[in-house]
């Protein structure tokens, strides 16, 4: 059961990620070129885990995962699924450039995700390392 | 026993009749009932909340309330602990129920949607962090703090319906629940600033806020 509850949490992450980063903008965490096809693979992710899950066999027993352990093992996955979507898109590229044009404006405690517009997560992190951000 | 019981009753005989002629009712009620579908779906709104914004300062605000809403939930929980080391009575399907029509009907009631949890069933945990973590959201995105409530009701009357609480037990959680939230939102976190800021720097700063 703990096992199967990290797989759900963990693929309808990776698909509310693709699906959340669209209105938001922050197409370095992008998989797809094309908005409609990010929708339907966040759509599929979502609903496939979760048909996955409630048809793989009945889920209403006595389990041994408690309400402090769901929580910490979603907080667990929805990281892990945001370094995987990290790292899958800055290979991808679908969208922007690990290395942008024009350097990142800003310090990073105060842009935050805001980066990921114009960068992919490792281009973000690559170029805090490297001091090349304008102030 | 706790007051309204015979509510309980009522529902839990309904759930029979309702397996009798349209069983597939039960079916979707089983769905909500999980302790799985609609915590995950919660979590995944405040998520999509968390990161769904392109303004940095909605963006900003919105994160504000995902982060009370958090903080309400974890609260919320330790309340209910604490409230159920004091046994107020067991679940309506426990054979220590004085009426033996109750807890016969909320047995098979339990057994047709659900299964029967071993913990006390005061206050509703279920109804609480749910309609806790809706009211944080009401007040700043009514929409998804509606379609929060909404998934919240259903929960808590799947397990109401399912025989594992009596009426009080859910109406406790939501008291509970909204109170908690309203506490934290309206008078705790404003007055631990610059502590939810400067959460937020160092989120930021790790590329996740």
């Amino acid at each position: 059961m703990g096992v199967d509850y990290i797989i759900l949490v963990f693929i309808t992450s990776i698909g509310l990620y693709q699906i959340a980063t669209i209105p938001a903008g922050l197409k370095g965490l992008w998989f797809f070129k094309w908005r409609a096809v990010q929708y339907a693979f966040g759509i599929i992710a979502i609903v496939g885990a979760f048909t996955w899950f409630f048809l793989d066999e009945d889920r209403n027993y006595q389990h041994t995962i408690e309400g402090a352990q769901q929580l910490g093992l979603f907080l667990g996955c929805i990281i892990a699924a945001y370094v995987f979507t990290g790292i899958v898109s800055s290979v991808i590229r679908a969208n922007v450039a690990t290395r942008p044009k024009e350097p990142v404006k800003g310090k990073q405690h105060d842009l935050g995700v805001e980066t990921l517009k114009k960068t992919t997560l490792l281009g973000g992190i690559l170029s805090s390392l490297r001091h090349e951000r304008e102030k | 026993m706790p007051p309204l019981w015979g509510w309980t009753l009522y529902i839990t005989e309904a759930a029979q009749v309702v397996e009798e002629n349209a069983p597939i009712i039960n079916d979707i009620m089983s769905l909500l009932i999980s302790d799985f579908l609609i915590p995950v779906s919660i979590c995944l709104i405040l998520l999509g909340l968390w990161i769904g914004h392109s303004n940095p300062k909605k963006r900003e605000q919105s994160q504000r309330h995902v982060m009370n809403a958090a903080v309400a939930i974890g609260i919320s929980t330790l309340i209910v602990t604490i409230l159920n080391t004091q046994d107020f009575w067991p679940r309506p399907f426990d054979p220590a129920i004085p009426n033996v029509d109750l807890w016969q009907s909320a047995y098979l009631a339990a057994d047709i949607v659900a299964y029967h949890h071993a913990d006390p069933p005061f206050p509703c945990n279920g109804a609480t962090i749910s309609f806790a973590a809706a009211t944080c959201i009401w007040f700043g995105n009514r929409k998804a703090g509606l379609v929060i409530f909404i998934l919240a009701s259903l929960w808590a009357f799947a397990r109401f319906y399912g025989g594992l609480h009596f009426f009080v037990d859910m109406a406790a959680g939501i008291v509970i629940g909204v109170t908690t939230a309203i506490m934290i939102s309206k008078v705790f976190m404003p007055r631990t600033e610059p502590v939810p800021t400067i959460a937020l720097h160092i989120a930021r700063a790790l590329y996740i806020a």
